[in-house]
């Protein structure tokens, strides 16, 4: 066989390293900027939060959270996102096994529709309700005629949250069961067991993760949302008012420490939220390297 | 089981995948459904299974339609060329499983199901590996659970799409022959597909050739090899060189020109020599030779231009003493001849 001239090796792996590492200053530059950056937009606003809650002292900030209105809008908050998020999670289960596992007519269509909550400001998501079921809108007449209060009450709220929450779970796990295909459904299939069984027992341990970590996201959105539970609330104090909502209307009453010892709840929650996400995540990937098919 | 598909026909939007197929497959009888890709082998296939619909056409089981029966009832057993294991779940629940999902009136106990997965771990050669999971396992030992799998159910049919295309060729090798030992002991009626010639051929008892979703020839091996039915079977059993002739009487003439017929030869019917013989042959020029293996592969250019392949045993080789743009005279031993429909233009 004719011999061929082959590029020296040494060079090209010496090139390749080059290639993806720059000089030393350059690098640091960059380090600088990316952990100034972290610290100013991140750290300090999450330090501040901390220091301003706890400013007058620990028994300010404990009063601030045992004052009636908190409490009810912090009930409010657990109650919205109870709802919100496990109606989420069934349907973004049921949206991703239909969208992953069959072909229809009008899929691409769902799936657009699914991302609408995420395009749209969420203000005017809380509009859409109040034009909907609003005492002017369009149920708003036989909502007042059979006495039923959607907007300015619990209602409202739980369902403007429903709505921004809406592709979360759905979003995490289309792509994964899609991915995993229909291979171990038809498996089942043949093996004999019923519809039910097979998302029991193979759909649904494949994409657990995936859904936990939906969940989670899903569940932090819910418990933050400000916009579209604004419109919709009314903010009445101790009955419509959400963590943020109270928040604001603390922080506008010039209430900074009971403002930010409430804020200093939610930033808790993000970061139980995010020690929350990496552990799934890094369970998740743990999954999927061990257990390819 | 025998399995009977009559009249099979069906669409992918526009493309025809199965085409009026007829197909009758006796009971414990191993068949192999072998085709390229997009021949409709597959789709015949997960007919039989219930996991595709037909279009128009009927299947029947021991002579009873089966059509409004779902996979779930129709007692086969699927091998996936992925094999398909469900991954979270050891090779002993994999296994367990078709025995778990029975409705509790049907369903065996504990020990039974315990029993029963031993049996076929033994039968799998895989005992003391019931507790991994898939993705500890190599692909062979995967696709053997998959079988197991299968098999616990009891299933009246056996059907194994592409299994062993996903595994290296030693272990391929390996495992076609176990299958063969397995279906000798017990006589399920199995239906695998394949693109490997060699594999159908090895392994089965009888060949279904298949090409543009129809059945070109259904055969004993030595039937589809030895008497192809068409050009096409002829050319997808083995390597041929592909010559353009006429026939007069009982004489062959290759010519470039001619259109009238087309003529086959395998490389390893093919000889050459220094000297012309007094009967057929053609001269040709030596481009390139490859004497890695059992036959020694040559390449030549035949003195119309086009490249021939011969294939040499090893001494014959050694005693020609061939060299490369040597002048020889090629000698065919054996050729097929066909006429030449629009068909010869796709084989080629």
């Amino acid at each position: 066989m004719a011999s061929i001239t082959l590029p020296n090796p040494g060079v090209a792996v010496a090139g390749a390293a080059h290639a993806t590492t720059e000089r030393a200053w350059v690098r640091w530059t960059l380090i600088a900027i990316a952990v100034t950056f972290l610290g100013v937009f991140l750290f300090l606003p999450l330090a501040v939060v901390f220091s301003s809650a706890l400013e007058k002292g620990f028994s300010v900030y404990l009063a601030a959270l045992r004052e009636s209105d908190a409490m009810s809008a912090i009930k409010l908050t657990l109650i919205a996102a109870g709802i919100a998020v496990p109606l989420n999670m069934f349907f973004g289960v049921t949206a991703a096994w239909a969208i992953g596992k069959f072909d229809f007519f009008g899929k691409s269509l769902l799936v657009t529709l699914i991302d609408l909550p995420f395009s749209v400001s969420p203000v005017v998501s809380g509009l859409i309700y109040v034009l909907i079921f609003g005492l002017q809108g369009l149920l708003g007449p036989w909502l007042a005629v059979h006495d039923i209060k959607i907007i300015f009450a619990v209602p409202g709220i739980v369902l403007a949250t429903l709505f921004v929450t809406f592709p979360f779970v759905a979003r995490e796990l289309i792509p994964l069961v899609e991915s995993q295909g229909t291979e171990e459904e038809e498996a089942a299939l043949t093996l004999g067991a019923s519809g039910f069984q097979t998302f029991w027992r193979v759909t649904l341990p494949n994409i657990k993760w995936g859904l936990l970590y939906g969940v989670i996201l899903c569940n932090a959105r819910a418990m933050g949302e400000f916009g579209a539970v604004s419109v919709v609330s009314g903010h009445i104090r101790g009955r419509t008012n959400t963590m943020p909502l109270h928040i604001e209307i603390l922080y506008n009453e010039y209430q900074f420490a009971p403002a930010f010892a409430v804020a200093s709840l939610l930033a808790l929650l993000a970061l139980a939220t995010l020690l929350a996400k990496t552990f799934v995540e890094w369970k998740a990937r743990q999954q999927s390297a061990e257990l390819k098919p | 089981m025998s399995i009977d598909a009559i009249n099979i026909s069906k669409n992918f939007g526009h493309f025809p995948a199965l085409n009026k197929v007829n197909l009758e497959i006796p009971s414990g009888e191993l068949v192999a459904l072998l085709g390229p890709s997009g021949s409709g082998k597959t789709t015949l296939l997960r007919i039989i299974a219930g996991l595709e619909f037909p279009d128009s056409g009927t299947v029947r089981f021991d002579g009873n339609d089966i059509g409004a029966r779902s996979a779930r009832d129709r007692r086969v057993g699927f091998v996936f060329q992925h094999y398909a294991l469900f991954r979270h779940m050891t090779v002993f629940e994999n296994i367990a499983f078709g025995l778990r999902v029975r409705p509790r009136a049907s369903r065996p106990s504990r020990a039974q199901i315990r029993a029963k997965v031993q049996e076929l771990l033994k039968l799998i050669q895989l005992e003391n590996l019931a507790d991994r999971y898939p993705s500890q396992l190599s692909g062979g030992q995967r696709q053997r659970v998959a079988l197991a799998r299968a098999l616990a159910v009891e299933p009246s049919v056996l059907l194994l799409d592409e299994p062993f295309g996903a595994l290296d060729a030693k272990v391929r090798l390996e495992l076609r022959r176990w299958l063969r030992q397995l279906h000798d002991e017990i006589h399920i009626t199995s239906v695998f597909v394949t693109h490997d010639q060699e594999e159908a051929l090895e392994v089965a008892d009888r060949v279904v050739v298949m090409n543009e979703g129809r059945i070109e020839q259904v055969g004993s091996p030595e039937d589809v090899y030895n008497h192809p039915a068409s050009p096409f079977v002829y050319n997808f059993l083995g390597n041929v060189n592909l010559f353009h002739g006429r026939v007069e009487e009982d004489k062959t003439y290759i010519q470039e020109s001619e259109t009238g017929h087309v003529v086959y030869v395998r490389p390893h019917l093919l000889d050459i020599a220094r000297l012309p013989n007094d009967g057929s042959h053609f001269r040709a020029r030596v481009k390139h030779i490859n004497s890695a293996g059992p036959l020694v592969k040559v390449e030549a250019i035949a003195e119309w231009g086009d490249p021939v392949r011969v294939e040499l045993p090893q001494e014959r080789f050694r005693s020609l003493q061939l060299m490369k743009n040597e002048e020889v005279f090629i000698i065919p031993k054996d050729v097929k001849v066909f006429p030449a429909r629009k068909e010869m233009a796709r084989a080629k």
